[in-house]
């Protein structure tokens, strides 16, 4: 089964995108069971668009509001639910304390070579 | 009726090899119902099947190869299950004679139903339905919780379990011990509930469950030590109440207590402390034990209290501690241990205060902490008690103002329930 992964991290004050990626993650990346992954900008660079009965509605910020802040995405094959998590305890040992991971199994997608 | 014994015993080995075949649970469960409805027109015409195991798993098996041809219009990936299914379809006489080959899945089960990826009460409620083979309604009863809920919480579980992909199967050994734990927290949770309400008999269905974990993991001594400690306490069911009054347990009949179970109980207990790992269970077990013999040795019960604190850090297991400590060293003993505690939202700890304030002499606070402990109880019986209770300390306060007032005062005159 495919598993997105959704890392949502605490605020922070240094600059993200000035930041390597910490090399034990790097490390994770390179797994083969890790089929996909996106890094995103710090929430201040999110644009919202609502459908509002057909409107468009444009906001500057994330979606959700919350002190933690979608920080990336994973793509992984795993057996099943276990094996997801199992992934994504791994991933969570090399982050900041307070960040989380939520675990989501795809419907259907197509991805793409970066 | 003998097709009820059937179902009870059968309805959780049918749906969980069902499970295992088609990686399915609402497949499986309404081609488990069906085959359990033909088994009911039929059996009292043509006689039991000499495997009846054997031939409801066939009938489930063959009535899903039904339910999935119907739905051929869906994806191409259910039609190759169905193509596998054929393959495997077979008239119920193969299976007749196979009884030795049929696997019990029914542990790959519990632990699917008890994943922590779902919620607790989605936990209960489909630990019950799958294995317990209780229906909706019946379990929307025992919890009183509405027919609606319940409904919907065991439809997104079972959706959950599909989607995610949450494994049929039994964790391995690293994980094993605190996926265990799950289980044996559900089993007692359920028991627990039972202890409460008496609506739908709960304790008996923990039990039932109990019963089938510790023939699947013989050699667990959680699983036994749980079996137990259920045991223990049903064992003084009949004896708790008396005209829908509580007897607290030094007031009990123990001619009414279940010796049978008593004994079973202790043999588990035996086995499971030859195992030479303690774990909460066991610790509880012995101390349900130890609370069955007159008199009781207070000294060991806290002793083991304390001991069980340790493991599980619990506030609840420091409240029972409490009790023990008061029977040794007086009620202000206990009372002291009790005032570290924040247990203000339990109402058994409203009561076990009061009761030892009582015995303190201090009356005016017991009263107090025995309206607490009744705005906070949930059943009749347990009202009842309380009201008795708030009765008597007001009586005994009240003649201890007649003793000690120089002239009697007009409210000393009034009795107790006038």
């Amino acid at each position: 089964m495919q598993y997105a992964l959704l890392t949502y991290a605490p605020a922070e004050n240094t600059d993200r995108a000035a930041r390597p990626i910490p090399g034990a993650i790097a490390a994770l990346l390179d797994r083969p069971d890790v089929t996909g992954w996106a890094r995103l900008h710090a929430d201040a660079s999110a644009t919202t668009l609502r459908n509002d009965d057909g409107r468009m509605l444009l906001t500057d910020g994330p979606f959700i509001d919350s002190k933690e802040y979608l920080a990336g995405l994973f793509l992984i094959e795993a057996g099943n639910l276990d094996g997801a998590l199992a992934l994504a305890g791994e991933l969570l040992q090399e982050t900041r304390p307070g960040t989380a991971i939520e675990v989501r199994p795809i419907l259907e997608g197509r991805f793409r070579g970066a | 009726m003998a097709l009820d014994a059937v179902f009870r015993d059968q309805w959780g080995r049918v749906l969980a090899n069902l499970i295992g075949i088609l990686g399915d649970i609402e497949l499986a469960e309404d081609a488990t119902a069906e085959a359990f409805a033909v088994a009911a027109e039929r059996w009292p015409r043509d006689g039991e099947p000499v495997n009846p195991i054997g031939w409801l798993i066939t009938t489930a098996r063959n009535r899903a190869i039904d339910q999935l041809r119907r739905r051929q219009v869906l994806a191409a990936k259910t039609r190759l299950l169905a193509r596998d299914l054929e393959a495997m379809a077979q008239p119920p006489e193969a299976l007749m004679d196979e009884a030795a080959t049929i696997p019990d899945e029914r542990l790959e089960l519990i632990f699917t139903c008890c994943h922590p990826a779902l919620a607790l009460e989605a936990q209960v409620a489909l630990t019950l339905r799958t294995l317990g083979g209780l229906s909706t309604d019946e379990i929307a009863l025992a919890f009183l919780v509405p027919f609606e809920t319940t409904s919907k919480r065991l439809t997104r579980a079972k959706h959950k379990i599909r989607d995610a992909g949450i494994p049929f199967a039994v964790p391995p050994d690293h994980q094993l011990p605190d996926r265990l734990a799950a289980v044996l927290a559900v089993v007692y949770l359920i028991f627990n509930q039972g202890w409460g309400g008496g609506r739908v008999d709960l304790a008996a269905e923990a039990i039932h469950l109990g019963r089938a974990l510790a023939d699947l993991m013989p050699d667990e001594p959680e699983v036994l030590a749980l079996l137990a400690l259920m045991l223990l306490h049903d064992s003084r069911k009949a004896a708790r109440l008396r005209d829908g009054q509580i007897v607290p347990l030094d007031d009990q009949d123990r001619t009414l207590w279940d010796t049978r179970q008593i004994d079973e109980g202790r043999a588990l207990l035996q086995r499971a402390m030859t195992r030479q790992r303690t774990g909460p269970y066991l610790v509880q077990a012995a101390i349900a034990d130890l609370h069955l013999y007159e008199p009781r040795d207070w000294r060991q019960i806290a002793a083991l209290y304390e001991t069980l604190a340790r493991q599980t850090g619990s506030p609840v297991v420091e409240m029972n501690r409490a009790i023990a400590v008061a029977e040794i060293d007086g009620p202000e003993a206990g009372l002291a241990i009790l005032d570290r505690l924040d247990l203000d939202h339990y109402r058994y700890f409203h009561s076990t205060r009061a009761d030892l304030l009582r015995r303190a002499g201090r009356h005016s606070e017991a009263h107090h902490a025995y309206r607490r402990a009744l705005d906070l109880a949930q059943t009749e019986p347990e009202q009842r008690f309380l009201q008795d209770r708030l009765a008597e300390i007001a009586a005994t306060a009240a003649m201890r103002i007649c003793d000690s007032a120089e002239t009697a005062d007009r409210g000393c005159h009034r009795q107790p329930g006038e």
